[in-house]
């Protein structure tokens, strides 16, 4: 069975700051998939790079995307389109600011419906929106016929959020890359949105890549994880495998290290020293000089992913850490 | 838990998000830059008479461009290389003295109305929109009318006419930089209206005022043009790139070289001020963009 | 009562003229923070926090309600409170000055009180843990982390007695807001400052705080011990906050 999506060994840089130092990840359909980071481990670039939605300045310097077999990073302009179009929805941090805020939510979502030959013709009131606009609409939770005449500014954010949703679900894409889409709302509305989403992709067998920096959310709610650190994937597995038992050293610190998970009067040890800022391939491994079980050749051997159980783990001493944790 | 100075760590690596590039003007930029040092060139030489006298008649009048006069003679006989090197010097000295005027205006009102707003700014945008609601010849022919024809015509209709636009822009930046955090901090530390806007706005908005002034530089050029053309300017026998113009117009059909000399360098001093204003703007207020192929 | 608001209602008129309708921000609140405690204020967008948090910097005047710092309302002039009260503030992107080196900005608050800053500069970003060299640097070669340290330091130059943090850590990494955290708590058992900590994020708020005011709607719902929201508050809107962690 080969795997919707498959990253593999991808390097890219812009300029002389390295953001990905060989990236791997497999993402199967139907799949939910978190990958957790920290700002600078890497996981946004990954997520564009999906799509290939890389700023001008980023250089890939090794390694493949592919989608469906279909190679993204080499595929021709038309090609491109067509993948985005067919197989790929994406989900912003902003809401706001990722909708056109010149048209009304309803004319953008039957913008996305019409380039897909799905407008039903002669719909409901024509100002308003067809009916397949409140079907999507009404897949987000969105009941209100309001919302479709409303302007995306008009919206609070959660609702424009789940309009976006309803836009990058609107043409049934095979994978939805969500980009911290919760980051800017309310816990209460970020429980619905997420609700929303991971149903909606269950329901018509989406593939999700959810970046995120919060790692006990990602794991309550995907089938896997990949955990990021320096451009690289240093761990991934099943969700409740990957937090309930971590092995890589930098995942078990951050498992640790979340406030939320503070013991009244104990102190929280955070993960010491700043993720490193990459100018080139990270000679060892990039965590080792943070690491409190690093050895002499973490400083100069790249690892390569160990198998333990069912996760792979990107660190030399992975067998034993095992053991130990 | 210390941090050594020795490690210098960017704010991540997304790309050039907010971050001030720190790389030089573009190539044609810098042309632009490049063309306008030579006129500058060009008006420095004119104080020396380097081409030549420009009110001296030295030769039969209507020559083409040829020896002893390499852009032709006009109506009196006079050289047009001298005339057009005064031409270009007396057009950027006015501009320029124009430009920093209202850089000096637009900057005081545009950052006590964007930082106070309120009353004050309501009052000094309706007197900028008021001014702007007049087509830039009218109201530089209305300054004419009552100060009298003459460079300080030139100058005060430029400034008239380049004030509003700055103060709204300038008045936007300092909106924006009056709701930052260290604005608010130093209110907070107890910094009285004085410093606050001269330590902690003015430098931050001093990038769109340099970008902004350039561009109002070449409109000051057009607007100095076009008032000289009119005859309400410069007043002859001084020569601007207006008045130069005007009176090679007469003659268009005969001697076009009296019309091409003035016309080619005022294109090009407006088109190399934009430039450069293009370049300074990507410089001070970069924009993220994603090339989506 | 380092600071008191009582009753407290802010309300702003908005819409058109002659059909304007009344917002309150905050309604009817008080709060009370006693010497050298850190009280906690969780609440999400639109619960008033923001507001609640320039009121109680003396940024915004309550339109009925008093507040009062150190016994007393505050003074007409910012100057007058001679540095006993600081603010470190949200977006580490905007805290500092891009223009002014960090060393300048950790003195402003002595220099706008007239007094010279000397040793205090390279002796304040020591304490929170940058090396005394960080202070010929410019606001963009430093991290958001870093840059929070810097502001930290700024609120600590004039010692005061009382220091506002308004999502301080909001956005910084994960691992990066627990270094910030725990240096707060350091500094605060070292100079006793009373704080008013403010975040969305109760995780972050119990961590730190003595006690903690909940709100919403512009209304305090509940305020108890810290303690209090490791196991079991009472409110069901403070019992919501904390299943969502």
């Amino acid at each position: 069975m080969s795997a919707l999506l498959e990253v593999d060994g991808l390097e890219v840089d812009y300029g002389t700051a390295r953001a990905l130092d060989g990236a791997d990840l497999r993402v199967a359909a139907g799949e939910a998939v978190g990958v957790v980071g920290e700002s600078g481990s890497g996981k946004s670039t990954l997520g564009a790079a999906i799509g290939r939605l890389l700023p001008r300045q980023a250089v890939v310097a090794a390694g493949t995307v592919r989608v469906a077999g279909e190679p993204v990073l080499d595929l021709p302009p038309a090609a491109l389109r067509r993948l985005r179009r067919q197989r790929l929805g994406f989900v912003f941090q902003d809401p706001i600011a990722s909708l056109d805020p010149t048209m009304k939510v309803g004319a953008q979502l039957r913008l996305v419906l019409r380039a897909h030959g799905r407008e039903s013709p002669g719909g409901r009131d024509g100002g308003r929106g067809g009916g397949d606009v409140a079907f999507h609409l009404e897949r987000v939770r969105l009941d209100d016929p309001r919302v479709a005449a409303a302007y995306p500014h008009q919206l609070s954010g959660g609702m424009a959020q789940r309009v976006a949703i309803a836009l990058a679900m609107a043409a049934s894409p095979e994978l939805l890359v969500a980009d911290e889409p919760t980051a800017s709302l309310d816990s209460q509305v970020r429980e619905e949105v997420l609700n929303v989403v991971f149903a909606l992709a269950r329901q018509a067998g989406t593939s999700i890549v959810w970046l995120s920096h919060d790692l006990p959310a990602v794991a309550r709610r995907c089938d896997r994880v990949a955990v990021m650190y320096a451009g690289r994937v240093v761990e991934s597995g099943p969700a409740a495998d990957v937090l309930g038992d971590p092995v890589h050293p930098y995942t078990a610190a951050l498992a640790r290290s979340a406030p939320a998970v503070a013991v009244p009067g104990v102190r929280l040890e955070p993960v010491p020293g700043r993720p490193p800022v990459l100018t080139g391939p990270s000679p060892g491994c990039a965590f080792a000089p943070r690491c409190p079980f690093a050895e002499d050749r973490c400083a100069t051997e790249r690892p390569e992913p160990v198998r333990v159980g069912a996760k792979d783990v990107l660190c030399h001493r992975a067998a034993e850490l095992e053991v130990i944790a | 838990m210390k941090e050594t100075a020795g490690e210098k760590e960017t704010a991540g690596v997304k790309g050039v998000k907010g971050r001030r590039p720190r790389q030089r003007l573009d190539p044609l930029s810098l042309t632009g830059l490049g063309c306008l040092l030579l006129l500058v060139l060009v008006a420095l030489g004119s104080l020396v008479h380097a081409g030549g006298d420009p009110d001296a008649i030295v030769g039969p009048r209507l020559r083409p461009p040829g020896p002893g006069w390499w852009l032709g003679t006009d109506n009196l006989g006079r050289s047009m290389l001298p005339r057009v090197m005064e031409g270009v010097g007396t057009t950027l000295l006015l501009s320029s003295a124009a430009v920093l005027v209202t850089a000096a205006l637009s900057a005081g009102f545009g950052i006590l109305a964007g930082y106070r707003g309120g009353y004050l700014n309501e009052l000094i945008m309706r007197v900028v929109e008021l001014l702007y609601s007049f087509p830039a010849i009218v109201l530089a022919i209305l300054v004419a009318a009552v100060a009298g024809p003459g460079q300080l015509a030139a100058v005060a209709s430029i400034v008239l006419v380049t004030i509003p636009l700055m103060t709204r822009l300038v008045r936007a930046a300092a909106v924006a930089v009056a709701e930052r955090d260290y604005v608010t901090a130093a209110a907070i530390s107890g910094a009285g209206l004085p410093r606050i806007l001269g330590r902690h706005v003015l430098p931050n908005v001093a990038g769109t005022i340099a970008v902004q002034g350039t561009y109002a530089l070449s409109v000051g050029i057009s607007v100095e043009g076009g008032l000289s053309f009119l005859g309400f300017g410069v007043q002859p026998p001084q020569a601007s790139l207006g008045v130069l113009i005007r009176q090679g117009g007469t003659y268009m059909m005969a001697a076009p070289w009296l019309i091409i000399g003035p016309g080619v360098v005022l294109v090009l001093a407006i088109l190399s001020i934009n430039v450069l204003g293009d370049g300074l703007r990507d410089r001070f207020e970069p924009r993220e963009t994603r090339s989506l192929i | 009562m380092i600071l008191d608001l009582t009753d407290v209602t802010v309300s702003f008129t908005t819409g058109p003229p002659l059909r304007r309708t009344r917002l309150d921000a905050m309604r009817g609140v008080s709060l009370s923070v006693a010497e050298g405690e850190t009280l906690g204020l969780v609440g999400e967008s639109g619960s008033g926090k923001t507001t609640t948090s320039r009121v109680a910097l003396g940024l915004q005047r309550p339109t009925s309600g008093t507040v009062r710092f150190d016994g007393r309302p505050f003074p007409r002039r910012r100057k007058d409170l001679a540095g006993r009260m600081q603010a470190v503030l949200q977006h580490p992107h905007w805290s500092l000055n891009p223009r002014m080196r960090i060393g300048q900005s950790v003195a402003e608050p002595l220099a706008v009180l007239g007094k010279a800053a000397g040793e205090l500069v390279p002796e304040a970003l020591e304490q929170v843990g940058l090396e005394a060299g960080f202070a010929e640097r410019y606001p963009h070669e430093l991290s958001g982390g870093q840059r929070q340290r810097v502001s930290i330091a700024r609120a600590l130059i004039t010692r005061p007695s009382f220091i506002v943090f308004d999502e301080a850590v909001s956005a910084l990494d994960v691992s990066v807001q627990v270094q910030i955290l725990n240096l707060l708590k350091d500094l605060q058992a070292e100079y006793g400052f009373a704080a008013l900590f403010i975040s969305h994020d109760l995780g972050a708020v119990r961590y730190v705080a003595d006690r903690i005011a909940v709100m919403r709607g512009g209304e305090v719902v509940e305020t108890a011990d810290a303690a209090t929201f490791y196991a079991a508050p009472e409110h069901p809107y403070s019992r919501q906050l904390l299943e969502s962690l």
